[in-house]
């Protein structure tokens, strides 16, 4: 029997155990389906097309106006419904049950209901002007292809000087949805490794496991059996969100492209993340002896991740601001802030590099930290032992 | 054979161990004794290094214990602990896996142990839903169920029954005839007494008397003297001697040499004598002689 080899059972045991634990299929159940029902919901939601709106014609009508404002509303991205109304009172009507958004009123008037819109008042200005010249030119016996040079003597062109990715906004909101997908796992599995740690030296069994193994052995073990635990919930989490975001119908966006980079960032900074924070959780947890007192005792590691958490914020927001550069950079916040960044396509190499390089190192420093106080505190119960005797403790 | 040499531990202030050490001969079974706070755990949690002493060494056949070692020790702990939720056959298949045993060997020892400490038809309950008493029997269960060499138990006999404290006898006894060592501790001296071959009995952190409990016994240079006149306790007038009152019980501790003849002769002048005893200490008259000295 190699040291390796119960490090495995012990591993087992906590991935099994918690797995088929209730409450923790329940809510990951729950969860599953929210996120599954995210993308059809919003899609119904929405109706999937943007609402047409109706231009109400009464009056004398300008010859061709019907046409001419369905081709000025291509010009201007508006989708444009025409209803005739044979009286006034009708047509206002309209406009005060919604049925109509503008009416125009004998070629010459536009009434709104109570708020006028500058697009709408353009865009049928624009196909008034559009017929009546039309037809006054047509009167002076000009030929079509001079009264399109009439109407439209020069068609500007339309250029920007910066490119623009057309799925920013669908790469920020995903690096966004990842970044909290990380959270929760992070301080789920984490709290799972402090709850565990008590409960074995709550129930006393801890010196019944130590008698057959290591204390380092329990501690790798149980935060890899968690750790575990943790990487097949990321992949049905991620692996819904994924279904999600293709049932959501988004026609114009390569979810593919987006998301399968995203969901291996997650995957790759859960596991720098997790094991940062698993021996910070599992280190806290050893240093009381019960339930009761592990709230108090956890807030050290919740401190610490609730600002990575907000930094990943940030960095969706305005993913090449300061703060969210620093918060990158820095071992405790990385694996939250720098996926996020990294999905904007804004981190250097370089930075990428100071972050991974500098989470890891963290990891393996709170592994040898966590393992230390850990050993120290676990044969310790009663009241809550202070971190400094625990560490002390451990070299004796 | 487990020797265990000068075994010094300090926490803090507190000098739990001071050079304490016995040994117990493969086989025999070692009732290991002392008052509260004399250091008993500390010492069983040295053998697994639980407790890692400052000082002083133990050794297993001659070799120095290492974790390869241990792994044929079984030992119950005092806390009384498993896994609440898990189910009783297999958190002790998982102990006894994490001891060495392949998945099948786990499985068939446990399952020969839950029938022999008979709860083998709670085998697929958790272990919260049993009663206290088999609760404790899947903890000896645990401890078992590796068949380790040796075997070592802080206060087993603690909260069994009458029936409970027969079959642990009974079951320790068995073990020992097989070959295994056991070292347990307890404050039940008549228990220990029926029980152990071997006695250690440690105080202030130092092992005060240790040995085969006949040759200690024959070797003793006290006697236990018990009077009885017209029904009722007598006691000699004698200079040294130590009466002993125990729950209605009242006995005196005198020496060897005492005049025999002379007190039975007092106590016949004094009234009927409906008893009288003089014998080799028992093992409380031991106790009491090492640790209050």
């Amino acid at each position: 029997m190699t040291p390796w080899t119960q490090v495995w059972l012990l591993s087992k045991r906590e991935f099994v155990e918690r797995g088929r634990s209730k409450p923790f299929l329940v809510i990951m159940a729950i969860i599953a389906v929210a996120i599954i029902a995210v993308g059809p919901v919003t899609n119904a939601l929405s109706g999937g097309e943007p609402e047409a709106t109706t231009v109400g014609l009464v009056g004398t009508e300008l010859p061709g106006i019907e046409d001419e404002l369905r081709t000025q509303g291509d010009l201007f991205e508006i989708e444009i419904d025409v209803v005739r109304f044979a009286a006034t009172d009708a047509a206002e009507n309209a406009l005060e049950d919604g049925d109509a958004d503008v009416v125009l009123a004998d070629g010459n008037r536009v009434v709104f209901h109570d708020d006028t819109s500058v697009r709408l008042t353009a865009l049928i200005q624009r196909s008034v002007d559009t017929v009546v010249t039309e037809s006054t030119l047509e009167g002076l016996g000009l030929s079509e292809s001079e009264i399109e040079a009439v109407q439209n003597p020069v068609q500007v062109s339309v250029a920007t000087i910066e490119e623009t990715d057309p799925q920013e906004d669908a790469k920020r909101g995903a690096a966004f949805v990842g970044a909290i997908v990380l959270y929760i796992s992070i301080i789920m599995f984490g709290s799972f490794v402090a709850t565990g740690t008590v409960e074995e030296k709550q129930n006393r069994v801890v010196e019944v496991v130590l008698s057959r193994v290591r204390s380092w052995q329990v501690l790798v073990g149980k935060v890899a059996g968690i750790g575990l635990l943790g990487l097949l919930q990321l992949a049905i989490l991620l692996g819904a969100g994924y279904t999600s975001a293709q049932l959501a119908g988004l026609t114009d966006i390569d979810v593919a492209a987006i998301g399968l980079p995203i969901i291996a960032g997650v995957f790759f900074w859960f596991i720098l993340g997790y094991v940062f924070y698993a021996f910070l959780y599992a280190a806290v947890g050893s240093t009381v002896s019960r339930q009761e007192d592990l709230q108090g005792a956890i807030m050290l590691p919740i401190v610490l991740i609730v600002p990575g958490y907000l930094l990943a914020i940030a960095a969706a927001e305005n993913p090449d601001g300061l703060l969210p550069r620093i918060g990158s950079l820095l071992p405790m916040w990385a694996p939250f802030v720098m996926p996020v960044r990294t999905a904007a396509g804004v981190a250097a190499l370089w930075e990428i590099a100071v972050a991974v390089i500098g989470s890891t190192v963290g990891a393996i420093a709170l592994v040898w930290i966590g393992s230390r106080v850990y050993r120290g505190a676990l044969l310790r119960t009663g009241t809550k032992v202070k971190v400094t005797d625990a560490w002390r403790a451990a070299a004796e | 054979m487990l020797t265990i040499t000068d075994v010094h531990k300090r926490f803090g202030d507190v000098v739990a161990l001071n050079g304490a050490g016995f040994s117990v001969e493969r086989g025999r079974i070692l009732g290991f004794l002392g008052p509260n706070g004399a250091g008993k755990t500390t010492m069983m949690r040295v053998i697994f290094d639980l407790v890692h002493p400052d000082g002083g060494e133990v050794t297993w056949n001659g070799s120095p214990v290492d974790a390869e070692a241990r792994l044929g020790f079984g030992y119950m702990p005092e806390e009384r602990g498993l896994y609440p939720k898990m189910k009783v056959g297999s958190q002790l298949v998982h102990f006894a896996r994490l001891s060495g045993l392949s998945h099948s060997d786990a499985r068939r020892a446990v399952d020969h142990w839950l029938g022999v400490l008979g709860i083998d038809d709670r085998a697929d309950a958790k272990l919260e839903e049993l009663s206290h008493g088999n609760q404790q029997r899947a903890q000896l269960a645990a401890a078992l169920a590796p068949s380790p060499e040796l075997l070592v138990l802080d206060e087993p006999f603690a909260g069994l029954d009458p029936i409970g404290v027969d079959s642990l006898s009974e079951t320790l006894r068995e073990l020992s005839s097989d070959g295994v060592t056991i070292v347990f501790s307890s404050h039940q001296l008549d228990l220990v007494e029926d029980v152990c071959q071997e006695v250690a009995i440690i105080n202030e952190g130092r092992v005060v008397l240790d040995g085969n409990l006949a040759q200690i016994k024959a070797q003793s240079t006290r006697r236990r003297l018990t009077t009885d006149v017209d029904g009722r306790p007598w006691i000699p007038d004698l200079p040294d001697i130590e009466v002993v009152s125990n729950h209605g019980q009242v006995h005196c501790v005198v020496s060897e040499d005492a005049p025999v003849a002379d007190i039975l002769a007092a106590a016949e002048a004094a009234g009927r004598v409906t008893r009288f005893a003089f014998e080799p200490p028992h093992l409380t008259d031991l106790f009491r002689e090492a640790v209050q000295s």
